[in-house]
């Protein structure tokens, strides 16, 4: 068995346990825990991820989708593991939008896990239908993102905000697969009031 | 006051080989409140337990241990349509992508859920599929009874109400049109999507559509790109594979399925699919070779299929191995209760037995193979009890067989060119050029006499022959549209009977979805306009 294939088995089992963990720590209404353990399978998922980047074996599998009931699922889960307020704001969604909800999801929940780390009180998570594009936003109240890491760049570098630079370098790249009648997904960072983290994806 | 849940009444089957993790998705029911949740450790298990009971929601893990996985377990429920699908299909799974290859569209389920996730996404998810299920709950019915046009109708009504369940319908509806022939339609639709996103289901959709509407060369070119831009979509290399072999490139058709299989070795569904094209070219090594996998594969699965036994059979036959093949299709009649006297599996082993020196048990093989009455057989396991009785000596029955199957199928000159060919094989060189004939003869004959028996005024003795016709020959398009239409003139002559314009309309979709640009079916359907007026007139 090649080292491929043994990681891969062996994040599947990983997260597997991590799953029953899970529900012990939600059942007993512990939320550090629950953070720790759902945010450690996702760094896993985005390992893997990153392989299949490597490996040019990363497609997206755009269809259909509710981009209102993916913010509502992520604010729900998030909520549970934090004490900070976390709000949605819905008012402007789209009812359909055409994206690969596994690959999506995974970038928010990026966005929201590092927005975990730095707001002060507040973290808004927003989707939006602006002129043919949608917006997906997290916005927290924190410090904002360091000048260096508001410099758009394509190779993965490690940043103080982000540890490895993975999951930025991850974002770009889902929404660079995302691509219809010639425009193409992709993601900007702001400070604004805080650090505003935003996917944009075309019609 | 006591809050009740939602979801008490909902009913669900949890099918995980680990018992700590069924043990955990039931405590994550259990805190929503769920009350009715079965548990099954083992695909045997659960398939008892959807027989005996219907389930409103199933959560399946995809790993399941004893050689099967969750999207087979799937495929086997939807095919054997042992669940319906107002019932919900999640599948459970830790990564997405990493094994998901996508078979049939009809064969997905409703959603996944990755692991680890919380009993709140648990409860949102199930909220949405059930509220789903009721938006499409008469779509879903429509289709469950294969009533297309009415599948339409019903999914016209949700697209124009442009709500979340838009996509949704038109799926459905795209793949209705072709299931009731009406391609070009079809064709239409799925360009109308692809222009608005060009989703790889819309593609294949456009392929089907193009096949069916006789487009071969636009079907192999929306394939060949679709299979560029959708790798891993696995119905697609199937579809690309069938053309090719429907336009006679048996190498072609190879080629295309043994590169899907490199994607996706553990498809049975594919090894079957490259037996079929070497079973036409007459390699039945290649077949041995692909139906070994699947039989090795499912042997010990309550999944398995007695059909791969009985080809694998014929395989070890034509290969000269009757011994081999006599141990594996007694092995599979033994095993398989409930398919013991399967009329595929015997009449393969009544060929098998009789070349092993067996002719005893040929001939109770054979008499297993034709109990239920062979009429109703279809197309290829009729072929093979045909074989079967030339092959013990029952010459008579035999030929019976491969006439109904000449008279069923009048414009089908491949299979005509089977039936010399089977009957030149076993010696009968002059039947093999008269049978043929004779058969059509007989048919058109039949026809002439309904004409003259309906121009004497006769109506309703002609319908009847025609209807008796059509029942027993449900392939013959033309005698099952002049049985349509003689039905309503009748009723138009004679006066109104329901029951004959049921008969009438059911002999007009199944034409309709034979061959959609039957000539007769116009004239059906001004008669039935013509109908209308005469009896409607004067009660407006």
């Amino acid at each position: 068995m090649d080292f491929a294939d043994l990681a891969a088995f062996t994040i599947h089992d990983a997260k597997n346990r991590l799953a029953l963990v899970a529900t012990r720590a939600e059942v007993s209404g512990d939320a550090e825990t629950l953070r720790g353990i759902l945010e450690s399978s996702a760094s896993l998922t985005r390992l893997l991820t990153y392989y299949k980047a490597e490996k040019n074996s990363l497609g997206a599998e755009v269809d259909a989708r509710v981009p209102a009931d993916l913010v509502n699922e992520l604010l729900l889960d998030i909520s549970k593991q934090t004490t900070l307020t976390v709000k949605a704001d819905l008012s402007a969604a789209p009812t359909l939008w055409f994206y690969d909800e596994n690959l999506v999801r995974m970038v928010l929940l990026n966005a929201l896990y590092n927005a975990l780390r730095f707001a002060q009180k507040n973290i808004v998570i927003s989707v939006v239908d602006r002129n043919g594009w949608l917006e997906f936003m997290v916005a927290d109240d924190g410090a904002g993102f360091p000048p260096e890491q508001l410099v758009q760049r394509d190779n993965m570098q490690p940043v103080s905000r982000d540890g490895t630079g993975l999951g930025l370098y991850l974002a770009r790249r889902v929404a660079a697969l995302h691509s219809n009648a010639g425009s193409t997904g992709r993601i900007e960072l702001n400070n604004k009031g805080g650090a505003v983290f935003t996917l944009l994806l075309p019609q | 006051m006591a809050i009740i849940s939602p979801f008490s009444n909902t009913s669900v089957l949890i099918l995980d080989d680990l018992p700590e993790m069924r043990s955990s998705l039931r405590s994550q029911l259990a805190s929503l409140g769920c009350e009715k949740v079965s548990v099954s450790g083992t695909v045997k298990d659960a398939l008892e337990q959807c027989k005996l009971s219907k389930f409103d929601l199933i959560l399946c893990d995809f790993y399941l241990a004893g050689g099967t996985d969750g999207q087979q377990f799937l495929e086997f429920l939807r095919s054997r349509r042992i669940i319906s699908r107002s019932a919900v299909f999640v599948m459970v799974t830790a990564e997405k992508g990493y094994e998901n290859v996508v078979t049939a569209a009809e064969c997905l389920p409703d959603d996944y859920l990755l692991k680890p996730f919380t009993a709140d996404a648990l409860k949102g998810r199930i909220e949405r599929l059930i509220e789903k299920k009721k938006r499409l709950a008469k779509v879903d019915a429509m289709q469950d009874k294969g009533n297309w046009p009415e599948v339409i109708v019903a999914c016209d009504e949700i697209i124009a109400a442009k709500d979340r369940h838009m996509v949704d319908a038109m799926r459905i509806k795209g793949n209705a049109l072709i299931m009731a022939g009406k391609a070009d339609q079809a064709v239409v639709f799925y360009q109308q999507m692809i222009a608005m996103r060009p989703m790889p289901w819309a593609q294949l959709g456009l392929a089907r559509a193009l096949h069916q509407s006789g487009d071969m060369a636009g079907g192999k070119n929306t394939l060949q790109s679709l299979i560029v831009e959708s790798p891993k979509m696995m119905a697609a290399y199937d579809l690309l594979g069938r053309l090719h072999q429907e336009s006679g490139n048996h190498d072609e058709a190879l080629a295309v399925l043994d590169s899907a299989c490199e994607i996706s070795p553990n498809s049975l569904a594919r090894h079957r699919a490259i037996a079929s094209v070497a079973e036409e070219t007459g390699d039945f090594s290649r077949v041995e070779q692909a139906l070994n996998q699947v039989v090795k594969k499912t042997r010990n699965s309550p999944l398995r299929e007695t059909k791969d036994f009985a080809r694998l059979g014929n395989a070890l036959t034509e290969m000269g191995e009757p011994g081999k093949a006599v141990q594996l299709l007694e092995e599979a009649r033994t095993s398989f209760k409930e398919d013991a006297n399967n009329p595929l599996l015997a009449a393969v082993e009544a060929i098998a037995q009789q070349k092993a020196g067996r002719p005893e048990q040929a001939a109770q093989a054979l008499t297993r193979a034709m109990q239920g009455g062979v009429s109703n057989l279809p197309q290829d396991i009729a072929m093979a009890v045909a074989k079967a009785c030339l092959a013990t000596g029952k010459q008579d029955e035999g030929e019976s067989i491969l006439k109904n199957l000449v008279q069923g199928a009048p414009d089908a000159t491949g299979l005509h060119g089977k039936i010399s060919g089977v009957l030149r094989e076993h010696g009968l060189t002059e039947r093999a050029d008269a049978l043929v004939a004779e058969s059509m003869r007989e048919i058109v004959q039949l026809n002439n006499e309904a004409v003259r028996r309906a121009r004497a005024g006769e109506l309703t003795a002609a319908a009847e022959m025609l209807v008796d016709a059509a029942q027993r020959l449900p392939g013959n398009v033309q005698i099952v549209t002049n049985a349509s239409f003689a039905l309503l003139f009748d009723v138009f002559t004679n006066g109104l009977d329901p029951a004959k314009i049921r008969l009438a309309q059911q002999f007009q979709q199944s034409a309709q979805a034979q061959n959609p640009k039957h000539p007769k079916l116009a004239e059906i359907a001004e008669l039935m306009g013509r109908i209308r007026t005469k009896y409607t007139a004067g009660k407006a």
